[in-house]
């Protein structure tokens, strides 16, 4: 019912201990509103004058509220604490997420990550908010009532006392039972967003299958099957509020009748007898209270646990083995891998043996066919992938590292890949992305170099025409040329790896941008993975994958001379039309 | 409140929904009513009870009707709270249901350009968060409110029969609550509501986004730009929340202050009332106490109410999207087979552009021709396939399948065209279901025969899951050369006469593509294609090359005849084959 996780929260503890002082006070303030109040009713009921209830009717006033303040005090206690917490959670959930990067995104669906950071979210600030009050409140509150209720009169006492515990294990119980359909239900919400995330990037493709209006039943069908999950917790989570109330009204029915007796047969009378029926609403309220918002908290328990989960997830250590600063890649530095493996699934490796020794200001093409493992490769290269730990050796200059998602190394190369995302932003923060300090000026030439000029000034606003998801459309060829501009902006990053930067050009663009890219190679450390191999010709440096692994290297020469797979796709090229 | 009805004149969205299930809303309020009426009830009767058993009656019999009402009421209670839940629970979200569909309906009308139109960031707020709202909106404040009201109406009936006066004071003061402090909760806290909504929105566009580039910003190094751009929602929203809270709690405080007055008159009024004779003075204890279980019913209308501008601004922006069903009037089916396409006379330019993309383009294709379009980079081949498509209407000119306009036959169009557009989006579910979505009617073995045609077999007979593998979002799962050989398969598999592909061999190795083209002139024989291509591997395939350049068409002929007659195309091609021109 109470989740320990809660108390390892910095601060908690005496919080808790406050907040239990509190809830304590507020007992006294409840046993004195009722005491009053019955003083003054049974001043009444002997037909007394209104003169003689004016001090209980004060004194009942002064309690209640007392009793209300303490409420808003212990509100404001709790608050910041929520606050805080829910914030940094937030945060947290930010830099976990920029560290886990998009290959976590890909395994969890982008509408799973968002809706966990914003709505998760708030609904752990609510369950935070709800879940702690609560359960001091009920761990106190019907104590202290119970203790004056056995002053007045044990036998209802001892019955209250008794229907507790039977309560408390009822919901137990059933409480089980909704957390197994609540983590159900909470996956199925996850599924849903990220159901409704992948529909609507995928519509344009639905409409030309001719799917997209009979895939509204689709929607409709997720969202019932939500609905009957969700429904289904709620049966449960309200049955157990449904036993609770059962219970407490019927103990506050019965507890009425025992003291009816007790009147009728003279063993009590009528004032501690008023007394106890208005404190037993009381004594059941904390734990009602709680129990009311119980569907609400399992929703909040869940995806506190959902958000703890991502925090815990794994990301590479060590990113720091070559300082914080970027590297100084010069002409005679260097960068070696031995016999690196590397495997998705832990099933197949999808990189194997893998051996480079790149030196200078290497060109280095990557050649191979569909699936042999270009962009794993690149993606190894650029440290976002993770190499099987144990086989096989990376060193940089000379000095050994774990893997490549190193800070120094990540800020010192420049990556382009298969599918340029681009921003909901303007042309020219697209273009700068990766120096958002760059001026116009400096960004009009790198859109010169990537040949976007002519198009630039048909563009309404030019430069700053916004683009991207929700704007502008833009062609397959100027998004990949867009990319490419990043390139020719930033020239402190002196390693580039990119992934079939002209695949989506054809070829007469790509002749023209070929002559600026060229000049941009010369000191440059360069990673060229493609299937255009005229390419090939200006790389100092081949290297042939084919089923995850290098099958050959070597200089364009020595391939040509070499009679195997690189040649095979060669002649492939040249056997056109 | 002009606002509020403003709100509702040109309302699809919430109004209808009370109409039709208006049976199932009647029930719930019913419910609602009769839960807080017991509450009430047993404490009232409690009351008398102990009061009445304190004079000592002679007989037990005396004070059975209290006892047997108690133990009524005592279970009545939770049977109706139960009930209500339930039924209100299952309500609203059939309801959501309904919206959820609506909205997706009113998104794939603008399916096309929904790139343009829609960022999946807003969508998505619009599905996860404004949904959400409208369902607390029943839960949190329509139904609350009419149940209080009614309540409300109740209790100042009965009292005043007994007493005018009281009756009176009562209105005034319980419509503190129910009234005055709701709508005083709106007014403060309303902007703030509407406010903390909004930022809330922009967040969910903002995130969305940057999730989707993420990969850019962990390499440009933006570590800080990409927390502060996150951080400063963060702050903004819990700016507002505390506002907001202490709000809640000071007017909590203020409902409870009216209810101990309540509880006060109500002891002052006995005292005046009640108090001629011993029988008459049981009744105090019952009023006095039958005041307590109803403050729940009443505090909880404030907070609903105040919540209202947020709803609104749901309502509004749900509202405001276009859900007029689509106009089929005019659309007819092509009946005889297809024979020709025509593009006539075509002018073409993007809304707001300074370009002219087409001017006067004309272009035919006669059924079972195939034509290869090339042009450079951003001239409009793939807005030449849209307009084809009659996703996007010409300026001027037509387009035509054997006479019949293509705007007029967008429901057949499925069955008329197959299309493999630029970006193929792989839905996060099986290879099988993905490419099944080619034709919903292939056996497994045809699906299996189009992946094999695509030389993905293997590949996939290598995967612990086969042909049951998920592909992930956006097909994620597989290198882009797979990817779009996946979205290939499913156009293999789908039975129609025109077949429009654009790029189809984007990333992939010369062998794999000179394959891959071969396969697909023989499964597509008799089809008709058009198709877009960058370079002029596999071009020996097609009858016809054309080429686009500044609007139109700049040369045409047969890949032969081009290699003879046309010095660009041979300058195309030997780049093309990696000889420097
Ligand atoms: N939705 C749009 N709104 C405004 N302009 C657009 C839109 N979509 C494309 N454009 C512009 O229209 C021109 C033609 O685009 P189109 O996508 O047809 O080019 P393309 O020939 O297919 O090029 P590529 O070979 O690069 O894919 C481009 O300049 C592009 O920027
Ligand atoms: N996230 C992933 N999980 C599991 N396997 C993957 C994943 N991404 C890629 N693979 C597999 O790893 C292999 C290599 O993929 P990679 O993307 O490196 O190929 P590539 O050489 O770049 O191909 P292409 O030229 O088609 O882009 C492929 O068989 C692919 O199916
Ligand atoms: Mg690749
Ligand atoms: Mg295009």
């Amino acid at each position: 019912m109470f989740d320990p996780a809660l108390f390892k929260l910095p601060g908690m503890r005496r919080l808790a201990v406050i907040l239990a002082l509190l809830a304590v006070i507020e007992g006294l303030c409840i046993i004195a509103q009722a005491y009053f109040l019955s003083v003054a009713i049974v001043g009444l009921w002997h037909l007394h004058q209104l003169a003689t209830i004016v001090r209980p009717m004060l004194l009942f006033a002064l309690a209640w509220v007392a009793r209300q303040l303490l409420v808003v005090v212990k509100n404001k206690l709790m608050y910041p604490m929520v606050e805080r917490t829910s914030g940094d959670l937030r945060r947290q959930v930010m830099q976990k997420l920029y560290k886990l990067g998009p290959s976590y995104v890909a395994k969890t669906g982008t509408g799973n990550v968002v809706t966990t950071a914003l709505e998760g979210i708030d609904k752990v600030q609510t369950y935070l908010m709800l879940v702690v009050i609560k359960v001091i409140d009920m761990m106190v509150i019907p104590w202290v009532i119970l203790i004056y209720i056995a002053i007045l009169r044990w036998r209802e006492a001892l019955f209250l006392f008794a229907i507790f515990p039977l309560i408390i294990l009822f919901m137990i119980i059933l409480g089980y039972a909704a957390q197994a359909k609540a983590d159900r239900q909470y996956e199925g919400y996850q599924r849903m967003s990220n159901h409704f995330v992948d529909t609507l990037r995928g519509l344009p493709t639905l409409k030309q299958l001719g799917l997209s209006r009979q895939y509204a039943n689709n929607v409709y069908q997720v969202s019932e099957g939500y609905r009957k999950q969700t429904l289904a917790v709620i049966k449960i989570a309200m049955l157990s509020t449904f036993a609770l109330d059962f219970f407490t009204t019927l103990s506050i029915a019965v507890v009425a009748v025992f003291l009816g007796f007790g009147l009728v047969n003279g063993t009590i009378a009528l004032l501690p007898a008023l007394v106890i029926l208005v404190l037993s609403p009381d004594y059941f309220l904390p734990l009602r209270q709680f129990a009311s918002d119980y569907h609400a908290t399992l929703n909040g328990k869940n995806a506190f646990a959902a958000v703890k989960k991502m925090l815990a997830l794994p990301v590479p250590t060590d990113r720091e083995q070559l300082g914080t600063n970027a590297i100084h890649w010069q002409a005679d530095s260097t960068l070696n891998l031995q016999n690196v493996t590397f495997s998705y699934d832990q099933h197949q490796p999808a990189l194997q043996d893998i051996q480079i020794r790149a030196h200078g200001y290497q060109r280095i093409g990557i050649i191979g066919a569909s699936g042999s493992g270009k962009s794993t490769l690149i993606n190894l290269l650029g440290g976002f992938l993770t190499p099987t730990p144990g086989a096989g050796k990376i060193e940089i200059n000379g000095q050994p590292v774990t893997h490549l998602s190193q800070r120094a190394w990540q800020s010192s190369f420049f990556y382009i890949p298969q599918n340029p995302y681009l921003f909901h932003a303007t042309l020219a923060e697209n273009i700068a992305f990766y120096q958002p300090d760059a001026g116009l000026g400096a960004i009009g030439r790198a859109a010169e170099k990537a040949g976007l000029t002519d198009w630039i000034k048909t563009l309404p606003d030019g430069l700053n025409t916004a683009i991207g998801e929700g704007a502008r459309g833009v062609s397959g060829g100027q998004a990949q040329r867009i990319a490419l501009a990043r390139a020719f902006l930033d020239d402190s990053r002196k390693i580039l790896l990119f992934d079939e930067p002209t695949a989506h050009l054809d070829i007469e663009t790509e002749a023209e941008l070929k002559k600026t890219i060229l000049p941009v190679f010369d000191d440059h450390l360069v990673f060229f993975a493609t299937h255009r191999l005229h390419w090939i010709n200006q790389m100092d440096y081949v290297l042939v994958m084919d089923h995850g692994k290098i099958v050959e290297q070597g200089t364009p020469a020595e391939l040509e001379a070499h009679q195997g797979a690189y040649v095979r796709l060669r002649d492939e090229m040249v056997g056109v039309v | 409140m002009k606002d509020f009805f403003a709100t509702f004149k040109h309302d699809t969205w919430v109004m209808p929904y009370l109409r039709k299930y208006k049976k199932l809303l009647a029930l719930t309020l019913f419910l609602g009513l009769m839960t807080f009426f017991c509450g009430s009830a047993l404490m009232f009767n409690s009351g008398y009870l102990i009061s009445k058993a304190a004079r000592h009656p002679y007989n037990i019999l005396m004070i059975y009707v209290p006892i047997v009402l108690t133990r009524a009421f005592g279970i009545g209670r939770p049977a109706f709270r139960y009930a209500e839940r339930i039924t209100s629970h299952n309500w609203v979200l059939r309801i959501v249901s309904d919206f959820r569909k609506k909205l997706y309906q009113a998104v794939e009308k603008h399916a096309v350009a929904i790139r343009q139109n829609f960022q999946t960031g807003d969508v998505l707020s619009l599905l996860a968060d404004d949904i959400d709202h409208i369902e607390n909106l029943y839960l949190r404040t329509v139904f609350p409110t009419v149940i209080a009201l009614m309540m409300y109406v109740l209790i100042i009936i009965a009292l005043g029969y007994f007493s005018w006066w009281f009756g009176l004071l009562m209105l005034v003061l319980l419509g503190l609550v129910v009234i005055v402090m709701p709508l005083w909760s709106v007014l403060i806290n309303g902007a703030r509501e509407t406010q903390s909504r909004q930022i809330q929105q922009g967040f969910y566009t903002q995130l969305t986004d940057s999730v989707m580039g993420l990969g850019d910003w962990l390499i440009a190094g933006r570590q800080k730009d990409f927390y502060q751009r996150q951080t400063k929602p963060i702050a903004e929203i819990a700016a507002l929340r505390r506002k907001d809270h202490q709000f809640q709690w000071w007017r909590d405080f203020t409902i409870q202050l009216i209810f101990g007055v309540v509880c006060i008159a109500l002891l002052i009024w006995s005292s005046f009332y009640w108090t001629t004779n011993s029988a008459s003075s049981n009744w105090v204890a019952a009023f006095v106490l039958s005041v307590f279980p109803l403050v729940d019913a009443f505090q909880s209308v404030s907070q609903g109410v105040s919540e209202w501008p947020s709803y609104q601004r749901s309502i509004r922006r749900v509202n405001a999207l276009d859900t007029a069903p689509t106009d089929d009037h005019d659309q007819t089916v092509l009946t005889e087979p297809f024979q020709m396409l025509q593009v006539a006379d075509l002018d073409f330019a993007y809304p707001g552009g300074h370009r002219q993309i087409f001017n006067h383009l004309d272009l035919t294709l006669k059924a079972g021709e195939k034509v290869a379009l090339l042009g450079p980079s951003g001239t409009g081949k793939s807005t030449l396939l849209k307009l084809i498509l009659g996703d996007l209407q010409p300026t001027s000119g037509d387009v035509q399948l054997n006479d019949v306009p293509i705007s007029r036959l967008q429901n057949q169009r499925a069955q008329l065209f197959g299309v493999l557009d630029q970006q193929p989006y792989l839905f996060n579910t099986t290879i099988m279901n993905n490419v099944r979505m080619g034709n919903e009617d292939a056996s497994d073995d045809q699906v299996k025969a189009a992946l094999k045609a695509v030389e993905l077999e293997p590949l996939i007979q290598g995967l612990p899951d086969g042909y049951d593998t998920i592909v992930e979002e956006g097909g994620a799962r597989f290198s882009g050369g797979e990817r779009q050989r996946l979205a290939l398969a499913r156009i293999l598999l789908q039975d129609a006469p025109i077949i429009i592909l654009d790029e189809p061999t984007v990333s992939l190795d010369p062998i794999t593509e000179s394959h891959l083209l071969a396969t697909v002139f023989r499964v597509l024989q008799d089809k008709t294609i058009l198709w877009v291509t960058h370079h002029l591997a596999g071009v020996e395939n097609v009858d016809q090359v054309r080429f686009l350049e500044d609007g139109a068409f700049d040369m045409a002929g047969t890949p032969d005849e081009l290699y003879q007659t046309a010095p660009r195309f041979k300058r195309l091609y030997d780049l093309d084959r990696g000889r420097e021109a």
